[in-house]
């Protein structure tokens, strides 16, 4: 039940109007990259490449965050789950097979813009190392997070709501991950509290290892895989909270 | 004889709203829906059909009562493989195409992968979908989604069809064709509960019904027995009784309820001649008017299944 309602979500996810123009935007994002690298003081191909990847994760996170929260609710607003949550089918697989389809688009979409990105690096002769597709792949971790985290606002509050509360979530994950940086600034209770609210909010510095991938440095095979079961400890974590909420969801 | 395929006993339900605003859908509900019937649900907006319907489908829950589908309590995701399912106007993913909308929900009703292919065949022959297949559903119109609706609701062969108001945005040629596959549903067994405004609809296809107002079900019954209860219509030459209407050519006409028949009858005398007795068309529509209204002037729930003056809605 699972993988074909993820399939079917997949299939009308990857057909949406959103999610073709998003990869047009990127398309038209990373041919214009190279006049940023044109126009800086510093190594042209390394900035241009900056930006692509940059706007892989921005562009995918805007997907997951616009998808992601308008998953389970336009569902509800537009009473296409009737027709499924009628059939013998216990919610808590529906919201997980909606989750996964997501993914699956998700990671298409991604895949797609890393093979463009990669493939345009590399026609206008930027070196192409492995590293930079590890840190593309380690950036699909983190739109998958992301729309863990935008399915499981929307099942709290209104998709609007859910969609700035799940950009705040992103940047403020970025913010965390300078966290350690700030603590010797703070004693006893202060960074206790700190080091708490940091907890609830996932740190997505795992993911953010472009800058170093551009520079040609390579990353900690450790660190990589700290940062795959930290993403699907989160996404365990968040899609367990939306099931929950959704199991007592009167529809 | 068998268990009801659908019943329900003293079942309330209430809507939480904001803070501690409460919303009493159902109340008290009693409902007996047998094996092979066709039951028409009949109400007014906001009545509690549609809230009666997803109580039984899952979509809502917490009520109060008891609710039994196929002799069973509900809370077992599985009884529902047995139900087909069209709600009120019906909305579907745009982006897919009929045939995979189809298969994916057959799918998921637990037909076996090989049956998925002839089921849609199928259900695409009786609905005229089948060179639509390739169609995604975001270009059909309020009528071919109707249809596809029932396709979908229909495609696993279900023993219960709940179909919440199935008619509306039909022309009268596809009501027909709807008809025509909802019979075709009965002689394979199925049972059919429905909720429509169009009473006239409810009169073609239902042999048994339930009006509900507010929450409260006001009558349950059959609607041969309803047919039953309706005024005789006596047609008769000669001196004009009182009681009876000059229909200004020699002839009189003298409407009177059924338990009076043997009373009437006789007292007209060897002077006057019958020329027709028939029995009058009740109008369901007329009648469940007649019910709304004697409720709201009452202002308070009629007993269940009470026989009223059937014959005289207005």
């Amino acid at each position: 039940m699972i993988t074909t309602i993820a399939w079917a979500t997949c299939r009308e996810a990857v057909r949406s109007r959103t999610f073709i123009l998003l990869l047009v935007i990127y398309a038209v994002g990373v041919c214009l990259s190279r006049v940023v690298g044109w126009i800086s003081s510093t190594d042209g191909n390394a900035i241009t490449a900056s930006v692509v990847f940059t706007l892989q994760s921005l562009v995918g996170v805007l997907v997951a965050v616009a998808t992601g929260t308008a998953l389970v609710h336009k569902e509800i607003q537009e009473k296409t789950l009737y027709t499924v949550l009628s059939r013998p089918l216990p919610r808590w697989q529906f919201v997980v097979g909606k989750y996964f389809g997501l993914c699956l688009a998700l990671a298409a979409g991604q895949v797609a813009m890393l093979a463009i990105g990669l493939g345009y690096l590399w026609l206008t002769g930027a070196e192409v190392t492995r590293w930079l597709v590890v840190a593309g792949a380690l950036t699909v971790i983190e739109v998958l997070v992301m729309a863990a985290v935008s399915l499981c606002w929307t099942s709290l509050s209104s998709p609007l709501l859910a969609a700035v509360l799940g950009l705040a979530t992103y940047f403020l994950g970025h913010a965390v991950a300078s966290l350690p940086g700030l603590m010797h600034h703070l004693k006893g209770w202060h960074q206790m509290l700190a080091v708490s609210l940091a907890s609830l909010i996932p740190n997505l510095g795992h993911y953010t290892y472009r800058d170093q991938a551009v520079n040609g440095l390579p990353i900690a095979w450790a660190d990589v895989g700290v940062a795959v079961v930290y993403g699907a400890l989160w996404i365990a974590l968040l899609v367990t909270i939306t099931v929950g909420i959704f199991r007592r969801k009167q529809l | 004889m068998s268990d009801p395929i659908l019943s329900f006993a003293q079942v309330s339900y209430t809507y939480r709203g904001d803070w501690l605003q409460r919303v009493h859908a159902l109340k008290q509900v009693d409902l007996t829906v047998e094996p092979g019937a066709a039951f028409g649900f009949l109400g007014a907006n906001g009545a509690g059909k549609s809230t009666s319907i997803k109580l039984v489908v899952g979509l809502l829950f917490g009520h109060q009562g008891d609710i039994r589908l196929f002799g069973q309590p509900l809370g077992d995701h599985r009884l529902r493989a047995r139900i087909g399912y069209l709600p009120e106007q019906p909305y579907f993913y745009d982006n897919l195409e009929v045939g995979e909308y189809l298969a994916y929900l057959a799918r998921l009703s637990g037909l076996a992968p090989a049956a998925i292919a002839p089921a849609c065949d199928r259900v695409c022959d009786l609905l005229d979908l089948g060179d639509l297949k390739r169609r995604k559903l975001r270009s059909f119109s309020k009528g071919m989604r109707q249809r596809f609706g029932l396709a979908q609701a229909i495609v696993h062969q279900p023993d219960l069809l709940i179909l919440d108001e199935p008619f509306s945005g039909l022309d009268p040629l596809w009501r027909a064709r709807f008809k025509d596959v909802l019979a075709l549903e009965r002689k394979r067994g199925a049972t059919l509960f429905f909720s429509s405004h169009i009473l006239a609809d409810v009169e073609d296809l239902c042999d048994s019904f339930a009006v509900i107002d507010h929450g409260t079900v006001l009558e349950q019954g059959r609607i041969a027995d309803l047919l039953g209860q309706a005024p005789l219509a006596l047609t008769g030459a000669g001196p004009r009784p009182d009681a009876a209407n000059d229909l200004g050519d020699g002839t009189w006409r003298w409407t009177f309820p059924e338990t009076e028949r043997a009373a009437v009858l006789a007292g007209l005398g060897g002077e006057r001649t019958i020329l027709r007795l028939e029995r009058q068309r009740i109008a369901l529509e007329d009648y469940f008017v007649s019910r709304i209204r004697a409720h709201h002037a009452a202002g308070k729930r009629l007993p269940s299944g009470q026989a009223t003056n059937a014959g005289d809605p207005s």
